[in-house]
């Protein structure tokens, strides 16, 4: 059991950090389809950056430069251009795929094929004391270093949108931007650096894919889950602890899935795959009449 | 879900003082931006190429002899564009209307789904009529699929984008789970459905190495332009595209048009998955929709959402998907490089197409 709850949190860290990403930018005011291309980037720097120096922190660093780039693209077309954002959202997302699927062989490989590239997963960082308590130790305080941190990114956001005055104009902005612009702020700058700044955290959570949890970059390694991170922060209701919530529970039913034999279910894991998906589509419904997606979010800024 | 101002179908329509545009305006208005974002793609890939250490113009001159430089290639990669002119042409209707209809992923997958079932049950007492009853069936499982996404959409108030998107991912299990059950073959090794009977396969056109599904696409693209641009439907959708408010006001259902725009999106859509499952493959298998929903859109947007226009976007997408895997063979660019472009030309037409205020 403790496993399977370990297995949850595992598969859950990426998508959280992408989450939170995408909860600044659809706060602002920005749809954040292209969650799925920020991480497949961040992966792939992350990779990239951590082979070639050896140097895991430099591949963070370098995760969040490119999740980044792939946010100031998003920024540019959707924010700046006015184009519409979820269809810009999956063009970046395509970029993303080819782009980096191209200079991984182009880095690693010359021709045709990639060579391998092993690096060695990020090590658990256990938390002095905290894991001797039994049970929850090893759950909860044995875990990589990016897993906290996408935890501590949920307290951060948290109070960064609740407590402080840029949590506010950011928040003024997803739900009326002329009123952020008659207090003198510029809501186009707040949504440009809001999906920047996403692009860069989703970025991080595809370095936990690839640094700390496969230990390699694969095309198209991130296989979804920027979109189903897009799910859970709706599912969370554009909330950091409601996505902490939502990216547990898609974590716990790929778990699940995963020891489907073990546990001796007569269910096909395809059906069990499909939950994620369909418990989003379930919450989009019964959301609807009550919906709090921010007022303004998709709208074009003229002007 | 409060439904989002798209800038989208606006967008595409060039200035016109008012007046609900014409064809000639919209696509002859758009072609010389969307040529220029072509050639700032390629641009970029000549870049890339470039980077990678070997020359643009001999990588582009192989793409070339690749994608068209025989009979049996230029076939190859006319069955390679079906699918993308299907899809992209239903999906350049929806946009049209103002409906972000992301799905075609998941209704080409259904397609593929309906035309394997009944392929593979059809008496073959009837067997003249396998092909087009597989083909009925590909196109009522993709407009079904539609259907769902248009229930949830309208019945619950989701955003169309959050609902077609979703259900790709289901639609994609559901080909995995009718494979590992009812279609699927026993001890193949991977998720395959039987070969398809001869009697449901597409003929191939001599010489050539084409089957007949890209004069398919054709026609439908023809009469989807001119349903457009010709019938008071089409008229309707063009209003309800370019102001919610004032195709209400007008008398048109919003509801009903959405309705309408979807099934016949996913019918197309389902259609193109039973012609990929019947004309190329000849089995259903795992996988065999990925990244095609995507390309609709690529090729939705890069047609000016013109059926008619989407006619050579489709052929572009699909002579350079055919070129670039033989490039890759003959000179070792990555044939990735093909995604690249396929992305930034989307950007560059997104960022191209918009209208100023």
């Amino acid at each position: 059991m403790t496993d399977f709850l370990a297995a949850a949190i595992r598969i859950a860290t990426p998508l959280l950090l992408a989450a939170l990403g995408g909860i600044l930018s659809e706060r602002a005011g920005v749809f954040a389809v292209g969650l799925e291309g920020m991480m497949l980037a961040g992966a792939f720097a992350a990779t990239i950056g951590a082979w070639l120096s050896g140097s895991a922190a430099l591949g963070v660093a370098l995760a969040l430069l490119g999740g980044a780039a792939i946010g100031l693209t998003v920024a540019i077309v959707a924010v700046r251009g006015r184009a519409d954002n979820m269809v810009t959202g999956l063009a970046a997302n395509i970029l993303a795929l080819g782009l980096t699927s191209y200079l991984l062989r182009v880095i690693a490989g010359g021709s045709g094929r990639p060579v391998a590239i092993h690096l060695t997963p990020l090590p658990p960082w256990p938390i002095p004391g905290l894991v001797e308590i039994p049970v929850l130790g090893p759950l909860l305080f044995d875990h990589p270093p990016l897993t906290y941190l996408a935890v501590l990114g949920c307290v951060a956001l948290t109070l960064l949108l609740g407590r402080t005055q840029v949590g506010l104009t950011l928040r003024a902005t997803g739900e009326n931007p002329e009123a952020v612009f008659a207090s003198g702020a510029d809501p186009l700058r707040v949504r440009m650096l809001a999906v920047v700044a996403c692009g860069a955290i989703a970025g991080l959570g595809g370095a936990v894919l690839s640094l700390q949890q496969v230990g390699t970059f694969t095309d198209g390694m991130t296989g979804g889950r920027g979109y189903l991170a897009l799910a859970s922060l709706i599912v969370g209701r554009w909330t950091p602890w409601g996505a902490a919530a939502a990216c547990l529970v898609f974590g716990a039913a790929e778990a699940f899935e995963l020891r489907l034999q073990t546990f001796g279910v007569p269910v096909s894991s395809y059906i069990v795959q499909m939950a994620p998906y369909l418990i989003a589509l379930a919450v989009l419904a019964g959301l609807g009449r009550t919906s709090r997606l921010p007022a303004a979010i998709g709208q074009r800024l003229d002007g | 879900m409060s439904e989002p101002a798209s800038s989208l179908p606006s967008a595409v329509v060039a200035d016109t003082g008012g007046r609900l545009p014409g064809f000639r305006v919209v696509v002859a208005g758009l072609a010389g931006r969307i040529l220029l974002a072509v050639v700032l793609s390629m641009l970029c890939a000549a870049a890339l190429i470039a980077l990678s250490g070997h020359n643009p113009l001999t990588a582009f001159a192989a793409m070339g002899v690749g994608a068209a430089g025989s009979a049996h290639q230029f076939g190859a990669a006319l069955n390679r564009t079906t699918p993308y002119l299907l899809a992209g042409s239903g999906v350049a209707l929806c946009f049209r209307a103002g409906v972000i209809n992301i799905g075609a992923e998941g209704q080409i997958a259904l397609g593929g789904i309906g035309a394997a079932a009944v392929a593979l049950g059809w008496p073959t007492g009837a067997a003249a009529m396998a092909v087009p009853a597989s083909l009925l069936g590909a196109a009522l499982a993709g407009a079904v699929w539609a259907a769902l996404a248009t229930a949830i959409h309208l019945g619950r108030r989701v955003h169309e984008v959050l609902v077609t998107l979703l259900l790709n991912f289901v639609a994609l299990l559901l080909v995995q789970q009718a494979l590992a059950g009812p279609l699927g073959q026993f001890g193949a090794g991977f998720l395959q459905s039987p070969l398809m009977p001869r009697m449901a396969w597409l003929a191939r056109v001599p010489g050539l190495d084409a089957h007949p599904g890209f004069a398919i696409a054709l026609v439908a693209a023809a009469g989807l332009s001119f349903l457009l641009w010709r019938t008071r439907f089409g008229f309707a959708l063009r209003v309800l595209g370019l102001a919610r408010p004032a195709a209400a006001y007008a008398g048109f259902s919003p509801a009903r048009l959405t309705w309408g725009v979807m099934l016949l999106a996913g019918a197309l859509a389902g259609l193109a998955g039973g012609i990929e499952v019947l004309g190329v493959q000849r089995r259903l298998i795992e996988g065999f929709s990925l990244g095609f929903g995507f390309k609709a859109v690529t090729v939705a947007l890069l047609g000016a959402l013109e059926p008619l226009a989407v006619v050579p976007a489709a052929l572009f997408v699909g002579l350079l998907e055919a070129g670039a895997l033989s490039m890759q063979r003959q000179i070792g660019v990555p044939s990735a490089l093909v995604a690249v472009i396929e992305g930034l030309t989307m950007l560059f037409v997104l960022a191209a197409t918009v209208r100023r205020a």
